[in-house]
Parts: C-alpha cells; sequence; structure tokens
C-alpha cells in the first residue's frame, strides 16, 4: 500500500522501459516520433506554399493566415497526443490481457503504472513540443508563452489518454472511446470560429482555453486551463483507480 | 442460418462496444460542420466524410474487434464451431456495413449529395465491405492494437488519396479502376457509376475472399491445426 502511495524509481523505469520496448517492437515510437516532425515541416513550410496557391485561387489576400495560432496549437499538441495514444492503446492491450491488474500489486503499483505509461511520455513529450513550436511555429511565441501552452497540451493528452482507459470495459470500447475522446481537441478551433459568447459552451474543456490563451496571450487564462486539465484528470484518475480495483 | 446468427451476435456487440452511439454523435458532428460550410463545399466535403469515416470504420475497429476476440477465446470456440470462414467474415462486414451505410446516408442527404439513392446507398455499403475486409486481413496478422494502427495507415493511404485527388478534380477516366475513386464515381452518380459499380463488386469480392482465406488459416491455428 505504501509504495502504491510513493511508487520508488527503479520499478517506474523497468516499467517505461516495457513501455518503450513494447511500442518500438510495433514501429509505432518510430511514428510516434517522426510523425510530429514531418507536422511540423509541412505546417513551417507547407502552409504558407498552400496560402499563396490559395489565395492566387480564390483573389484574395489571406484565406489561411488568420489560423496560423491555430496550426500552431494543434503543433504544440500534437506530440503529447500521439505518445499518450500510443500508451492508451498499450494499456488497452495490457488490460484487456490481464496484465494491468498485476503490475497494479507489484511494486509499480496503480500509481506508477500511470506514471510510467503516461506522465513519462506526456514530460518527455513537453519538451519536444515545446522545441518544435519554438522552432517550426508560424507565429511569433514568447518562450514562458510556449512553457506554459505545452504544459497544457502535455496535462491535456494525460487527460485524453485516461479518458480512452478509464472509461472503457475492453479494446474495441476503448477504440470507440479513443474516436470520441477526439472531441477533446475540439475546443482549439472554436474561439477562431465561434466569435460570440456561445463559445463559452465550450468551456469545460481545456483545449478551450490553451486557444484562448495563445489567441489573447493573457496569462490569466491559464488559471482556467489549468484548472479544467486538473479537473478531467481528477476524475478520470478516480475512475482508473476504480476500474484496477 | 449460421450467418444469421453470427450477425446478430455481431450487432449485438456493436451496440454493446457503443458504435452506434458513437456514429451518433459524430452524425450530428458532421451534418453540423456541413451546415456550417459554404454551400458550394458541401457536397465535395460530404463525400469526403463518408469516404473516411463511416465508410472506413471497419479499418478503424476490424483490429479491435479480432484481437479482442483473440483474447477472450472467442475465436478458439468459433474453430471448432461448425462456422465457415466465410460467415464469420461475411457476418463482420454486414454488421458494420450498416452502420456505415445508415451514417453515410444521414451525411450525405444533409450535405444535398445524394441524387441517386440506390448508387449512393450501395457505394457506401460496398466500400465499408471492402474497408472491413482489408482491416480484418490485417487484424488477423497483428499481436497488438498498435502494430494494427501502424499497418492501417499505408493501406488507409492508399485508398484515399486517388478518390481524395479524383473527387478533387484529378477526374482521368482510368482511375475508376482504384476501388476508393470507384466509390467516389458511384456514389456521386457519375457518367461511369455503372462501370465504377462493377469496379466496386470486383474489388471488394475479391478482397473479401481473401480476407475469408486469411480468416480460415487464423481459425485454424487459434484451434490447434497446423497443416
Amino acid at each position: 500500500m505504501r509504495q502504491d502511495m510513493k511508487p520508488s524509481m527503479k520499478p517506474l523505469l523497468r516499467s517505461f522501459g516495457m513501455f518503450i520496448r513494447q511500442i518500438s517492437k510495433d514501429s509505432m515510437l518510430i511514428v510516434v516520433c517522426i510523425a510530429p516532425i514531418l507536422a511540423a515541416f509541412f505546417f513551417h513550410f507547407g502552409i504558407p506554399i498552400i496560402e499563396g496557391l490559395l489565395c492566387e485561387f480564390f483573389r484574395k489576400t489571406t484565406v489561411l493566415t488568420p489560423y496560423n495560432l491555430l496550426f500552431d496549437l494543434f503543433l504544440s499538441i500534437l506530440t503529447p497526443y500521439m505518445f499518450c495514444f500510443a500508451s492508451a492503446m498499450l494499456m488497452l492491450t495490457e488490460y484487456d490481457e490481464g496484465m494491468t491488474s498485476y503490475l497494479a500489486v507489484t511494486p509499480i503499483g496503480k500509481k506508477g503504472y500511470i506514471l510510467s505509461r503516461l506522465l513519462t511520455p506526456a514530460v518527455i513529450s513537453f519538451f519536444a513540443s515545446s522545441l518544435l513550436l519554438l522552432y517550426f511555429a508560424l507565429t511569433t511565441w514568447a518562450f514562458m508563452m510556449i512553457i506554459m501552452v505545452c504544459l497544457l497540451t502535455s496535462l491535456t493528452s494525460i487527460a485524453v489518454a485516461l479518458l480512452v482507459f478509464s472509461i472503457s470495459h475492453n479494446r474495441v470500447e476503448g477504440m470507440a472511446m479513443a474516436k470520441l475522446s477526439g472531441l477533446m481537441m475540439l475546443g482549439l478551433p472554436v474561439p477562431f470560429f465561434l466569435l460570440s459568447n456561445v463559445q463559452y459552451i465550450f468551456a469545460f474543456l481545456p483545449s478551450f482555453w490553451i486557444a484562448k490563451l495563445g489567441m489573447e496571450q493573457n496569462v490569466l487564462y491559464f488559471i482556467p486551463a489549468l484548472l479544467t486539465s486538473l479537473t478531467w484528470l481528477w476524475i478520470l484518475y478516480r475512475k482508473f483507480e476504480r476500474k484496477l480495483t | 442460418m449460421r450467418t444469421k446468427a453470427l450477425l446478430k451476435g455481431d450487432i449485438g456487440f456493436q451496440f454493446k462496444y457503443g458504435f452506434y452511439f458513437l456514429y451518433l454523435v459524430f452524425s450530428v458532428l458532421y451534418i453540423g460542420i456541413l451546415f456550417a460550410l459554404p454551400f458550394e463545399w458541401r457536397e465535395k466535403a460530404a463525400l469526403l466524410m463518408v469516404l473516411t469515416d463511416p465508410a472506413a470504420m471497419g479499418l478503424y475497429f476490424m483490429g479491435a474487434i479480432i484481437l479482442l476476440e483473440k483474447s477472450e477465446k472467442v475465436l478458439n470456440s468459433i474453430a471448432i464451431s461448425p462456422v465457415k470462414s466465410r460467415e464469420y467474415v461475411l457476418s463482420k462486414l454486414l454488421s458494420i456495413s450498416i452502420i456505415s451505410t445508415a451514417v453515410g446516408l444521414a451525411i450525405g442527404i444533409a450535405g444535398g449529395v445524394v441524387s441517386n439513392l440506390l448508387y449512393f446507398s450501395i457505394g457506401v455499403f460496398l466500400a465499408s465491405c471492402l474497408f472491413s475486409a482489408v482491416g480484418l486481413i490485417i487484424a488477423a496478422n497483428v499481436s497488438t492494437l498498435n502494430a494494427f494502427i501502424i499497418a492501417t495507415i499505408p493501406a488507409s493511404l492508399l485508398i484515399n488519396v486517388p478518390a481524395i485527388a479524383y473527387l478533387f478534380g484529378f477526374k482521368k477516366n482510368w482511375l475508376i479502376l482504384h476501388p476508393g475513386v470507384s466509390m467516389i464515381e458511384l456514389c456521386s452518380s457519375g457518367q461511369n457509376a455503372i462501370f465504377a459499380f462493377l469496379v466496386l463488386v470486383f474489388w471488394t469480392v475479391l478482397l473479401a475472399a481473401l480476407s475469408s482465406r486469411v480468416v480460415g488459416k487464423m481459425l485454424q491455428a487459434v484451434g490447434g491445426v497446423k497443416l
């Protein structure tokens, strides 16, 4: 019990090693590492080219440029989302095969399981997405803003993965939840397209506040973004604990 | 009779797994997005949505379905039952294509793209069977969800990219020989709809037969017989 409250480092590292080995065996690791870089190159170099073609075709001065920040926000969430998605898929497989319950009673514990499967990948992807945003953003970002947004997107990605794992009873339901959990990202485009106060219907989504933070560049928006993320995480972690009981 | 029982079971499980609820939510979402788009974009957007989601749902879900059946030892029971692999495959393809066709029709009608109800329904139905058959072939050869997802990427690109290119103006007649393109041509009731129908039937039957063979081998393997 004590070990579940505070898992030690060695089992955690072993459990994380298991995760990395498994996703590298599936080739998922290479995809998770390469896809965000390809996306970053595409956003940074491809979008301006497409913008030029679209402006010429529609005879307008701007088509995509007002949404450059939205592309940046998608870039900031892509790495943690992909990493946590791969982890959620592995967790579903492990649960169906009865591995999760075994791991939960080893020194890894429930907390350790979450730490090694979700938090560690999220921390790594936080650094990766910060670097991608620093070098490939289409708009100008203050360093602190990059840190805040990438921290929030990492937390949101953990929430998405927990949602997929905790609500489902097996991997088929997990896949259905994975599809549904994509709606958690719906908050990102909302402030760009819904300009009236109706947009606040989506205030329960952390992604909505992340977009507001990026748009308004007002640090105050960090608070609701963090609070909504932590609320989702708290609710879903309780669900996760019940699932493993 | 056996196929009917399998089909009933598959539909029941798909309902329990939340497929019907999920696609109800996504239908509302897609239709909402369609109405938010400029009128002249709706037709193409609706076809794109139908091709990449409801029609392709078999490719997305089949891995999880088969892997769950493997881990729950459902396939072991099927392997020793009189069920033939083609009946198993038929049930899987039909059960998923029911949802695909219903959702495809809802999106298509809302998007104003359905000029011929019969052609459109057949197009979505056959495309769904085709995607599911590809999903089955891949699922029979993998052991984890991540491996399945990775393996579906090239299949998905191969089917979708030429179809999207055709939809957005790269209209070469020879492209209708491609299964994704034939679905687009059939659903939009194009000039070559009858030919597209024949092409799509050919590809669907071919891939369904191939998936039946692969499933047959998989059932033999889980049944303990490796000849």
